[in-house]
């Protein structure tokens, strides 16, 4: 009897070292796992906050400029040519047209390159050299940068 | 008369010395050369200058008569002469594009253009000379209309190019633009009514197209048909409906009719369309090849 028993307990003891690698794999990946998810998510929040902010400041950048030229038609309505008026309504447009609450939208990177392209447009018809540090350009790659 | 029959010979007839680096690009004033007017040429340089010769009537040579300088702070990369000839664009490594008007005897910058983000390679007059285009390696074209005064106003600022954008040329005839890339690709623009330019047809190389850079396009007389030249040792014949082109209506698509190989050996830079039907094309095997059409097309 007594013999009988210690071939068991000898394979009870082989099965739970075996058992010991596999869980301590286990237990390695869960709490990795773990770390990640919260590091992650800790992650995702930093570049949302900083790519709202980058795409913030440039929207608001926009808006400044389309409402000092508004301002400036309001009080002599032929300050500029009927061109420009016409441009700066249709930036005015696609700025409003931008989906601020949505950042899944599938459209916000189009939108935000007619932007571009018209602010450019207008930029060069008035003659004005407007910039500020984030201003991408096209041949840069679009490397934003504070 | 088949032109391939006949035997064509190109004869150097002058070599013009002034430039004191290399030249870029040669446009012939429109306009002159015949019926008692001298030839005129406006050639541009690495050498940040422009000059104008003149033929003299009496002694057939080419004299300089005028230095286009102290404008553009690096090199000068075209020219094009105004349909009416009145005045001259030329586009600069410095990002501007500056246009020139004969006054008395020596010519005056009577404005710059300021959009391009850095090299303009290219500039192109529509038929009427009423919008001006110009392309560069930020890989835009720009489309500026032509005011009294000399003013110039952009009308629009076209982005589809994914690189560099080595030349633009207006149709003929129509008021289409096209444009050619450093990614392989023709692009042909069109209005939309009211300033709404965009791209309506891309020639790449799903559409039997270049496999490399396409540095220049010329138009046939006619402005029917197309050549254009590449990187990939071939020129390609392309070719479109007139009647659709000219009614205006619905895109007239441009399909390749044939692609000429084997000829050159180097990248082949530049390719013109004469008004006779020659096509010259120039490469950097040093060679320049003349080809006619012969009649099976």
């Amino acid at each position: 009897m007594a013999a009988s028993s210690e071939p068991n307990s000898r394979e009870d003891i082989f099965d739970s070292s075996l058992n010991l690698e596999e869980t301590h794999l286990k237990e390695g990946y869960n709490e990795g796992y773990a770390d990640g998810l919260v590091s992650g998510e800790e992650e995702g929040r930093q570049v949302g906050l900083k790519t709202g902010f980058e795409v913030g400041e440039e929207l608001g950048f926009y808006r400044g400029c389309i409402d000092v030229w508004n301002s400036a038609i309001r009080v002599d309505s032929n300050c500029f040519s009927s061109r420009v008026v016409r441009s700066i309504k249709q930036m005015e447009e696609l700025l409003n047209k931008y989906p601020i609450s949505n950042p899944e939208d599938e459209s916000v990177s189009d939108v935000m390159d007619s932007l571009r392209l018209k602010f450019r447009a207008i930029c060069a018809i008035l003659n004005v050299k407007l910039e500020y540090n984030g201003y991408p350009k096209s041949s840069d790659g679009g490397n934003i940068q504070f | 008369m088949s032109l391939v029959d006949e035997s064509f010979e190109l004869k150097e007839l002058q070599v013009l010395e002034g430039h004191a680096d290399r030249v870029w690009s040669v446009a012939w004033k429109p306009a002159t050369g015949f019926d008692g007017v001298p030839a005129v040429l406006a050639s541009c340089s690495g050498d940040k200058t422009v000059r104008v010769w003149e033929q003299s009537p009496s002694s057939g040579s080419f004299q300089c008569k005028a230095v286009l300088e102290e404008t553009h702070t690096r090199t000068v990369r075209s020219c094009a002469w105004s349909p009416s000839g009145k005045l001259l664009a030329t586009a600069s490594f410095d990002a501007t594009t500056a246009v020139w008007e004969h006054v008395g005897d020596d010519y005056e910058c009577v404005s710059t253009l300021e959009g391009h983000e850095n090299e303009v390679k290219s500039i192109s007059w529509n038929a009427s000379g009423s919008l001006l285009a110009t392309c560069g390696r930020d890989k835009s074209v720009w489309i500026w209309e032509v005011l009294p005064g000399n003013e110039f106003e952009c009308v629009s600022v076209l982005q589809g190019h994914t690189q560099d954008v080595k030349m633009v040329q207006w149709h003929p005839n129509m008021d289409i633009l096209f444009s050619c890339s450093y990614d392989n690709t023709i692009k042909v623009w069109a209005e939309d009514g009211d300033d709404d330019w965009h791209c309506v047809q891309t020639l790449a190389e799903a559409n039997n197209g270049h496999t490399s850079t396409v540095w220049a396009l010329s138009f046939n007389a006619t402005g029917d048909k197309m050549a254009t030249c590449s990187d990939d040792l071939t020129l390609k014949i392309w070719g479109s409906d007139l009647l659709t082109i000219q009614s205006g209506n619905g895109s007239a698509p441009w399909k390749h009719i044939c692609t000429l190989s084997g000829y050159h050996d180097r990248t082949i830079f530049s390719v013109h369309w004469s008004r006779e039907g020659i096509i010259a094309s120039g490469a950097a095997d040093d060679a320049i090849r003349l080809f006619a059409e012969d009649g099976d097309g």
